[in-house]
């Protein structure tokens, strides 16, 4: 019997700021926006949520909500360690730990009962696990497949379990309203809306063929299996196209050129070493960004060589941008991310000429090592622009 | 200004000097073609600013002057109407355009040519000639190993030098490299080498018939070329071209022998189920022939064997395929060989017997 696990962690940022300042337990937390009121809630704890503040919610918003909140910079390095922590504990339980955030990750616990014992028994010590040796705590969903997992993690949040044993995957998915099922955003549900579909049960009753003309091959198809309780593969392992991005909100919009250089060469570092960490390159490199006036631009470029290091994303991207930029309007928000990812450190195609890039590729492998010693390395070139005023708000 | 013109001589001059327009303009004076007439000729001017054409054709001088108009408006006018005689007449600020004896009458609002930005003029004696079909040959067998990623500028264009025995062509994109040395039979003034747009050049290929003798000039950051009745010039690429000689190895220990035509066909069929991201293709060599593979994907797979001339040790090669079939298309020899020394090493790719080119293409991983 397959069995998966999907463990979330509660309220992931403002927990591990709850348990870097023993002060602020049991206090309305909000990671993202310290010192301004610019950019969006990355996290926020439970007690602030009481409050009616969520994540991804504009910081002045929150801050009129939950005046008295306790406003946290968003620690980036500091959970990525944590997290770190958390998933070597999964390791201990699960040979297949498929992480697919900071603070989520799959654990594929088929054929361990004989070994481990019941499912749930395991989840209930992974938990006591996480809460004694790093101190915080997640809920795990249990189900025979990732989709149902994942969508049980959420049901019983903070510190829950949710089993969903074989065979209650239909009712579980029935019971679940429309907006939670996993995989429809918010356009899915207007597109469904305007078929009055409001229900599982309702979009239940609709054949595959009639789903996929009326949203389409892929939707159709998705709604189709998801609504039976099967698993639609969002999470299979092997993934078609993947993408890591970074942006960043700004303190203050700005027309300062060198600023705004400075932030796209640092969040083109962030990306980069992000994917050499994992032993991968890119093809394709996008650029985002939004204005004073919320207009949001993107483009993207897909250079005929091979991209390996992060001055070479941050060229392009910075090409991306000025091209377009009409240098003028006041910038808000700045974003990088690289697709068309490949799993090979090195380029397939090798260069003629002696490739500046190359060398530069090997100083970067260098400082990402020394960065996993424990490091404070950045990169070399940290010192050439001004790192004032900026806050990550986001990191997909 | 009045003049009139045949249909036909004065549309392919227009259809030429729309070309050189860059059509990415917002409406400007650089969206309009300069018209100037005089003593029965009449001088066409078109220029993005980068590249500028010139040309003259006859035509009847009524009243000289000279006006600019909206190039692509004058285009679709002269492509719609009827062949014959047309006249061309300016009225205040705006020209006439009416074939004669029709009743067809267009509009277009023109702009004065004294805003045109002026031609770049280049002195007389800096002038030297060389015939078009060793120049057309150059540009054939380099132009497409441009790049085209503007990161890296100073290889958009094809590098040109005198090189002590002639004329020396070079482009390359960092991954291939096309070489041509041709000896030109003309005195060669001596020149700083230069980076040429290759808009300029795909200009003369397109409008010098083989076999006349063109005029090139190089003077600070232009080039300029005449010839018939058409000038050309250009800016060139400011930048530094990366040192070629370095990477055209000296001696390569292999070569292969192969039929172009065979080499060619096979390329263009196997390439069919070539991942199309990479285009990686592998060219294993034997002595008794060479086989073309694609890799083995979600599709399908192709592979074809032609024979070689091949005396070494067996070998597989990985190259991008379009980096075989651009010289391919370009090389007329019969046969051609390909030359190299280990799988991760640069391979020439040329015609057999050896003549005044050659490729250069940087393999791919094996696996």
């Amino acid at each position: 019997m397959p069995w998966y696990f999907h463990i979330d962690l509660d309220a992931f940022y403002a927990s591990v700021e709850q348990l870097d300042h023993p002060q602020l337990r049991g206090r309305a937390v909000i990671v993202g926006g310290a010192n301004s009121s610019r950019g969006v809630v990355s996290a926020c704890s439970y007690e602030a949520r009481a409050f009616g503040v969520h994540s991804a919610m504009p910081i002045f918003k929150a801050r009129s909500l939950c005046p008295e909140g306790h406003y946290m910079p968003v620690r980036m390095q500091r959970y990525q360690q944590v997290s770190e922590h958390i998933m070597s504990i999964f390791d201990r339980y699960s040979p297949h730990v498929q992480q697919i955030s900071i603070d989520e990750a799959f654990l594929d616990m088929s054929g361990t009962q004989s070994l481990m014992g019941p499912v749930e028994e395991v989840a209930a010590r992974i938990q006591q696990h996480i809460i004694d040796e790093v101190g915080l705590t997640a809920s795990i969903g249990i189900a025979t497949n990732k989709y149902i997992a994942k969508m049980a993690s959420d049901r019983n949040k903070p510190c829950g379990i949710c089993f969903v044993p074989s065979g209650g995957e239909y009712d579980f998915i029935t019971e679940t309203p429309l907006p939670k099922l996993w995989g429809i955003g918010k356009q899915g549900i207007m597109a469904l809306h305007s078929k009055h579909i409001h229900t599982v049960q309702q979009l239940r009753a609709y054949s595959l063929s009639w789903l996929q003309r009326n949203f389409g091959q892929a939707s159709g198809a998705f709604y189709h299996t998801a609504v039976r309780g099967e698993d639609p593969g969002i999470f299979s392992a092997v993934t078609k196209s993947r993408s890591v991005s970074n942006e960043t909100t700004l303190e203050e919009n700005t027309t300062d050129e060198q600023l705004l250089k400075g932030l796209f060469h640092q969040l083109a570092h962030h990306v980069m070493f992000r994917l050499m960490k994992n032993g991968l390159i890119a093809q394709t490199i996008g650029i985002k960004y939004k204005l004073s006036t919320f207009v949001t631009r993107t483009a993207q470029c897909t250079p005929a060589k091979t991209i390996y290091s992060a001055e070479e994303v941050f060229s392009y991207a910075w090409e991306l941008f000025t091209q377009r930029w009409d240098h003028q309007s006041p910038i808000r928000l700045i974003g990088i991310s690289l697709s068309s990812i490949e799993e090979r450190s090195e380029p397939l195609q090798d260069e003629l000429f002696f490739d500046t890039y190359q060398r530069k590729h090997e100083v970067e492998k260098t400082v990402l090592q020394l960065r996993s010693k424990g490091n404070k390395i950045m990169k070399a070139s940290d010192l050439l622009y001004d790192r004032h005023h900026i806050q990550r708000h986001k990191d997909s | 200004m009045k003049f009139t013109s045949s249909k036909t001589a004065l549309l392919k001059a227009i259809m030429i000097a729309q070309d050189i327009i860059s059509s990415r303009n917002t409406l400007s004076i650089l969206s309009n073609v300069l018209l100037e007439t005089a003593n029965n000729l009449l001088t066409i001017k078109a220029t993005d600013l980068s590249v500028s054409f010139e040309t003259q054709i006859t035509v009847d001088t009524v009243e000289a002057g000279s006006t600019t108009i909206y190039c692509d408006k004058l285009l679709g006018i002269l492509r719609s109407l009827p062949e014959g005689e047309i006249e061309i007449d300016q009225l205040d600020s705006q020209v006439v355009i009416r074939p004669l004896f029709q009743k067809i009458d267009f509009h277009l609002r023109s702009i004065s040519s004294e805003k045109y930005p002026e031609m770049k003029i280049c002195d007389e004696q800096l002038y030297f000639t060389v015939s078009s079909r060793d120049l057309i040959a150059m540009i054939d067998q380099t132009i497409f190993s441009v790049s085209d990623d503007t990161t890296r500028y100073f290889l958009n264009g094809v590098y040109l030098e005198n090189g002590g025995n002639g004329l020396v062509m070079v482009a390359t994109d960092g991954r291939r490299l096309s070489y041509m040395n041709r000896i030109i039979e003309e005195e060669l003034p001596s020149f700083k080498p230069v980076i040429i747009p290759p808009k300029f050049l795909n200009l003369i290929k397109k409008l010098c018939a083989q076999d006349t003798q063109l005029e090139l000039a190089i003077h600070d950051n232009f080039i300029f070329a005449r010839f018939d009745t058409h000038k050309i010039s250009s800016t060139l690429i400011d930048g530094k071209f990366p040192n070629y000689r370095r990477v055209v190895p000296e001696k390569q220990h292999f070569q292969c022998i192969i039929d172009r035509e065979m080499f060619l066909e096979a390329l263009k069929r196997v390439s069919l189920l070539v991942e199309q991201k990479s285009k990686r293709l592998f060219i294993e060599i034997s002595n008794e022939h060479v086989r073309l593979s694609s890799e083995e994907s979600e599709i399908g797979k192709a592979e074809e064997e032609i024979p070689c001339e091949y005396y070494g040790e067996p070998i597989t090669l990985a190259i991008n395929y379009n980096y075989a079939l651009n010289p391919l298309k370009v090389i007329h020899e019969e046969r051609v060989s390909i030359s190299f020394t280990e799988p991760n090493r640069a391979i020439t790719l040329g015609p057999f017997p050896e003549k005044d080119y050659f490729h250069i293409i940087m393999p791919m991983q094996l696996d």
